[in-house]
């Protein structure tokens, strides 16, 4: 069975937007061709191997940690993605070079001009690993639940899905999703491993089951055939898959016969096991491991996240910073280049605006980001805020120290938080950095007075992800009390022409910047090693794993 | 925190009567009628015809209390050991190797190692300090009264260490933590809590011992109240096993705080505590050595040393 | 004797009922709920809302009182409730995890066992006054290494360097053997020392010497009267040494990426998953109280003097 391009039918719209994207995209791969060179030179996917791929052999493959809830809309964590992109296929493929959205389970589509209804047509033949068919019926249940939720399983709303009113099967292989207002971000988030599409059967299960590994059934290339709970998880390739996206080369079985997940958290037996051949294929190299990675012959991957970028996020409802000047001055007193330099490798590309060169709607806005210290002492002098008797800057008696937590899903975050500190002692700012429990974290950072800033990131290959991470009814991680941000904010959820959609992205962008609401660092990769036998390795197009390609050549 | 729970083996359990430290040790000899001391490692240490000790310290000895007084001076006056900033480095001077200039090498955030080391030490050792008294004045309080009144009193309280000993130490002390927020400070007072046990059951045995003794039964007789008796006879003449645990913890305490560091319940940064230097620099290990080795290297001294004195404390002097 | 007994294990029930209490109020008053840490995830992208629908469907704010009488009534059930981080029971959390620990913890005690009885009989055997000093100095060095360092480096050296043992993708003895050896090697400092010390102990009583003047053998006194006479003191740091080899497995786990109850007690104090921590204690609990209560009734058996005294105990 085969998917041409000429099976690929869509609106004018959609035509003209698909054409706008890949625009945008091959900017973005220039870009992220620069940035990435080293990963490139290991090898830089199928295309690039030589010789034949080989069907057979098991991967070994470390994961720095657990997975969590399985739930698919909850699976934005790394290590629930990098599973679920296994056992679970997508409406939609997005091409991780172009951003293009292409067929997979869908053979077509259609969007109406206004993104408020879409509708698919169901590929033939498509099985879920335990027999039942992937038809329109299962395709409806699975983005009703993700994007209506469901009171009575207890089931949260995807953030992938916005403004979703509904489905309706016309027919076994098409079905129609409305929304209450224009969502042109459903097509991309019909191919997030948020969406992954799981059987019918998982989803009439309540939400605790469906955290659950052996509850969830979907139609992947590889299916679970063992898991201790924490520890490790088997996967066999199944052999009857075929439905891989329409454009890849490789069509039929997985080539691996096996792949055994193992959670490894200490990051030294994690690269000594890579490195003393224990293992083929790990996820998470430090930065600080990078060299000794290379150095012994072994290959890097650092697929970029393409979000909202790795960085400070400031709060305004914070007593001391309400004062959108003190937010600019932190904001010209914090040397990211340093950080980029001192802690991270050319992996970690310097930030130039909120998001990452490589998402979607991106501005450069590195000439408001230059490390500017006389500017912000300046600032703050103009703020009332004056040299006190320790260095750290008083006003009415209240000293200008902030608290940040350490970010544990951060790379590297103690340090950079360390070294941020370090800088800020200069313009005579205090930034006291707090390691902690989870509990603690949870009750204290809704509380702007305990903790003024926020560390943090989130990867999405879409415009929207902007909106995930600053509005108040999503992530929140300013905890705006901004409505004119938000308006910002929804005007570019809900706008369905690209153009308009990306010169809203950029208004947002230019207003966060020069709100001082946030102070990006670096663009984050998802940094991987593996061994020079291992060939084919892929990733979703925010930096999930995919093993589907992977085949060894060991001999 | 958890190697408290086993140092002290001079009673068993639950079943802690008054004459337990009589039946949980079997005579050494058919001729011995007094019940053998313990001293703080759980040693038996010998009765009257002690083994002939050399009067004059042993080099080992007059090494670990140079060990200590140097950390001691590390603690008083940092400045005159180094010149470095222990919070502030030179970012592009980061991870350099050992050298003239910086003789532990650097972290990754160009911080000269040995200041940190250096400055390190009123942290770790006051930590450690803080620790030894939460669980000697807790635990050597409950000993004694358990010890000198008896009775139901005694049976209740050595229940109460019984369950402080049943709940995993570890656990305890990460939930004491997080009960009390992150910090050099709580983190000695979770390691002590685990401490009190120990000391309650050496301090009660010694006071069961000291007490059966005929110039205390003699005290009584002559018509002293208990808390006099106490004060007077039974601390000063128990005390010496229980310092020796004290010294002892010390170096146990270290250890512990070095371990929540490693989970990820260590100091705040950039407080450059011994132990999570130890438990932060363990990712370098293969790349930046020494980051890891010489915090290393300067607690298993600091530790070796606390634990010969404890030695000399409880047996040697005796 | 029968008295003796259900005493015994009346005080253990008290005992084991209280490290519950106990547990209960310390894990109601800490910060935050687990509920909080997994829905507020910003992973989740949950609105707040749509959190505090969440909290309301869990009933996770009612009464402490309640929420104690309840907890406490399904341990008695042997119901132990469900983890909140991965919806599993926690009784088959602990199933899962209890097998690995075991292994661990029996390899574990029996190497340190081993090391410590070796260092004891060798220090106390030998002629040579330096061979002596340096036994003599191991169970303090042993118990001077903080045990996640000893793990790391011994992974670093036989598994990465020497590459004689993985640690990823051995066989179940292969995996066990470096775990084995990082967690026996605290354990017998003071196995070793007791052990020491008591040997010393018994070769300055005149019976030896008199039976030395008898003729009898080094071997033969260290045998028949040394030997003897260490094991009691020994077995009672074995029992108090257990709470070190749970503690010892919640570092062994972690640094071996090992799958026990060791490595459950660290996660479910990271997701502050209070069932979890509430049935970790209380089995801790009552193996320690367990293992107590059996060396307590060994003594007099291995012990015949101490039979002859009677029970006087409580």
């Amino acid at each position: 069975m085969s998917h041409s391009s000429s099976t690929y039918r869509s609106s004018t719209s959609l035509r003209r937007r698909t054409a706008l994207i890949a625009g945008a995209a091959l900017a973005a791969i220039a870009m992220l061709s620069a940035c990435a060179s080293p990963a490139a030179s290991g090898a830089g996917g199928a295309a690039s191997e030589t010789g034949d791929p080989v069907t057979g052999g098991t991967l070994t493959y470390l994961e720095y940690q657990p997975t969590t809830c399985l739930y698919a809309p909850g699976t934005g964590f790394y290590p629930n993605g990098g599973l679920l992109n296994q056992i679970t296929d997508k409406l939609t493929y997005q091409n991780p070079e172009t951003l293009e959205i292409e067929p997979w389970i869908a053979d077509s589509w259609t969007v109406n001009d206004t993104a408020t209804e879409y509708t698919f047509v169901i590929r033939d033949g498509v099985t879920f690993s335990d027999g039942t068919p992937l038809d329109a019926a299962a395709v409806a249940a699975n983005f009703d639940a993700y994007g209506l939720g469901s009171e009575e399983l207890k089931l949260p709303i995807s953030e992938a899905i916005n403004n979703y009113a509904g489905s309706t099967v016309v027919d076994e292989h098409t079905v129609t999703f409305s929304f209450t207002q224009p969502s042109p971000g459903f097509l991309q988030g019909t191919s997030v491993i948020q969406s992954g599409l799981v059987s019918p059967a998982t989803l009439a299960l309540p939400y605790e089951e469906q955290c659950q590994l052996k509850n969830i059934v979907g139609s992947g290339a590889f299916t679970v055939s063992s898991q201790v709970v924490d520890k490790e998880v088997d996967l066999v390739a199944r052999d009857d898959y075929d439905w891989a996206p329409a454009n890849s080369e490789h069509q039929g079985r997985a080539y691996l016969d096996e792949v055994k997940i193992i959670v490894t958290p200490e990051d030294s037996v994690r690269i000594g096991s890579l490195l003393s051949g224990q293992a083929d294929y790990v996820r998470y190299v430090q930065a600080f491991d990078e060299a000794s990675v290379e150095g012994a012959g072994f290959d890097l991957y650092a697929p970029q996240t393409r979000g909202v970028n790795n960085g400070l996020f400031l709060r305004p409802s914070n007593s001391i910073l309400q004062d959108v000047d003190v937010r600019k001055a932190l904001q010209a007193g914090t040397d990211t280049q340093e950080i980029v330099d001192t802690i991270f490798t050319k992996n970690y590309p310097r930030a130039t605006s909120v998001l990452s060169s490589t998402a979607l709607g991106y501005v450069d806005l590195s000439d408001q980001l230059t490390y500017d210290p006389d500017k912000a002492n300046e600032l703050l002098d103009a703020a009332g805020w004056k040299a006190g008797a320790d260095g750290t800057r008083e006003k009415d008696g209240a000293q200008l120290s902030l608290n940040v937590f350490v970010a544990g899903a951060q790379p590297l975050s103690k340090q950079t938080l360390e070294l941020v500190a370090q800088q800020w002692t200069k313009i005579g700012v205090q930034l006291n950095v707090k390691p902690a429990d989870s509990g603690t974290i949870a009750a204290d950072i809704k509380d702007a007075e305990k903790t003024a800033l926020n560390h943090s990131m989130v990867g999405r290959a879409d415009q929207d992800v902007i909106k995930s991470q600053f509005h108040t009814e999503n992530r929140d991680v300013i905890l705006s009390n901004d409505a004119e941000l938000d308006a910002l904010l929804d005007a570019l959820a809900s706008e369905p022409d690209t153009d308009a959609r990306n010169a809203k992205v950029a208004d947002a962008q230019k207003y966060i910047i020069d709100q001082g609401y946030a102070i990006p660092f670096f663009e984050e990769p998802q940094v991987y090693g593996a061994a020079n036998y291992v060939h084919g390795i892929g990733f979703e197009a925010v930096g999930r794993p995919s093993f589907y390609d992977v085949w060894l050549d060991k001999k | 925190m958890t190697i408290t729970e086993s140092q002290q083996a001079g009673t068993t359990s639950l079943t802690t009567p008054t004459t337990k430290a009589q039946q949980a040790w079997p005579e050494t000899g058919q001729q011995t009628t007094e019940p053998p001391r313990t001293d703080a490692g759980g040693r038996v240490t010998e009765g009257a015809p002690a083994k002939r000790r050399r009067r004059i310290p042993s080099i080992g000895l007059i090494l670990a209390w140079a060990i200590v007084a140097a950390a001691l001076l590390w603690v008083v006056a940092p400045g005159l050991f180094t010149a470095y900033d222990p919070i502030s480095g030179v970012a592009a001077e980061k991870l350099q190797a050992p050298s003239i200039a910086h003789l532990f090498g650097t972290d990754a955030l160009g911080r000269d190692l040995f200041a940190r080391v250096v400055h390190g030490a009123v942290h770790s050792l006051s930590g450690a300090f803080i620790a030894v008294a939460v669980g000697l004045v807790a635990g050597t309080s409950i000993g004694l009264v358990a010890g000198s009144v008896g009775g139901i009193l005694d049976a209740v309280l050595m229940r109460v260490i019984d369950v402080l000993l049943s709940i995993p130490g570890l656990l305890l002390a990460l939930t004491i933590i997080i009960l009390l927020g992150f910090g050099t400070v709580n983190a000695a007072i979770a390691v002590g809590v685990g401490s009190i046990a120990a000391f309650a059951r050496l301090s009660r045995s010694e006071v069961v011992r000291v007490r059966r003794t005929d110039y205390v039964e003699a005290a009584f007789g002559s018509g002293a109240r208990l808390p006099i008796v106490l004060l007077r006879h039974v601390l000063p003449n128990s005390i010496a096993p229980v310092v020796a645990l004290a010294a002892l913890q010390f170096g146990v305490a270290i250890l512990a705080i070095s371990t929540l560091g490693f989970l990820g319940y260590g100091a705040p940064p950039p407080t450059p505590e011994w132990g999570l230097l130890i438990a932060e620099g363990r990712n370098y290990v293969a790349t930046s050595w020494w980051l890891t080795t010489f915090p290393g290297i300067v607690v298993v001294l600091v530790v070796l040393a606390t634990n010969r004195i404890s030695q000399w404390i409880g047996g040697e002097r005796a | 004797m029968t008295r003796y007994l259900t005493g015994r294990i009346g005080q253990a029930v008290l005992v084991l009922w209280a490290a519950f209490t106990v547990t209960f109020v310390l894990l109601q008053a800490l910060p935050g709920d687990s509920i909080m840490i997994k829905f507020e995830n910003p992973e989740l992208g949950l609105s707040p809302a749509q959190i505090l629908e969440v909290r309301a469907r869990y009933g996770i704010d009612e009464p402490a009182v309640l929420q104690y009488i309840h907890t406490l009534m399904g341990f008695l059930a042997g119901d132990f409730g469900y983890s909140i981080e991965t919806g599993t029971p926690v009784l088959q959390r602990l199933a899962e995890g209890l097998p690995e620990t075991a292994k661990l913890a029996a390899g574990g005690f029996l190497l340190a066992v081993v090391l410590a009885v070796t260092i004891a009989f060798v220090s106390s055997y030998t002629r040579f006054a330096w061979i002596r000093g340096v036994l003599l100095a191991v169970p303090s060095l042993f118990i001077s290494i903080p045990t996640f360092w000893l793990g790391i480096l011994l992974i670093q050296v036989f598994s990465f360097q020497l590459r004689l043992v993985p640690v990823i993708g051995g066989t179940e003895a292969q995996s066990l053997i470096l775990p084995v050896l990082t967690l026996a090697v605290p354990i017998s400092a003071p196995l070793a020392q007791v052990l020491c010390r008591s040997l010393d102990a018994v070769y300055t009583q005149p019976f030896v010497a008199v039976a030395q003047a008898k003729g009898a053998s080094r071997q033969w006194i260290l045998w028949r009267h040394v030997a003897r006479n260490a094991l009691v003191p020994t077995l009672t740091v074995a029992g108090l040494t257990f709470g070190e080899l749970i503690a010892g497995s919640v570092i062994t786990e972690t640094v071996f990426g090992r799958n026990g109850i060791g490595r459950l007690t660290e996660q479910a104090v990271t997701a502050q998953d209070i069932p979890v921590m509430q049935a970790i204690v209380v089995l801790a609990a009552f193996v320690f109280v367990s293992v107590n209560l059996i060396v307590d009734l060994l003594y007099p058996v291995l012990d015949p003097r101490l039979a002859a005294k009677g029970r006087v105990a409580v």
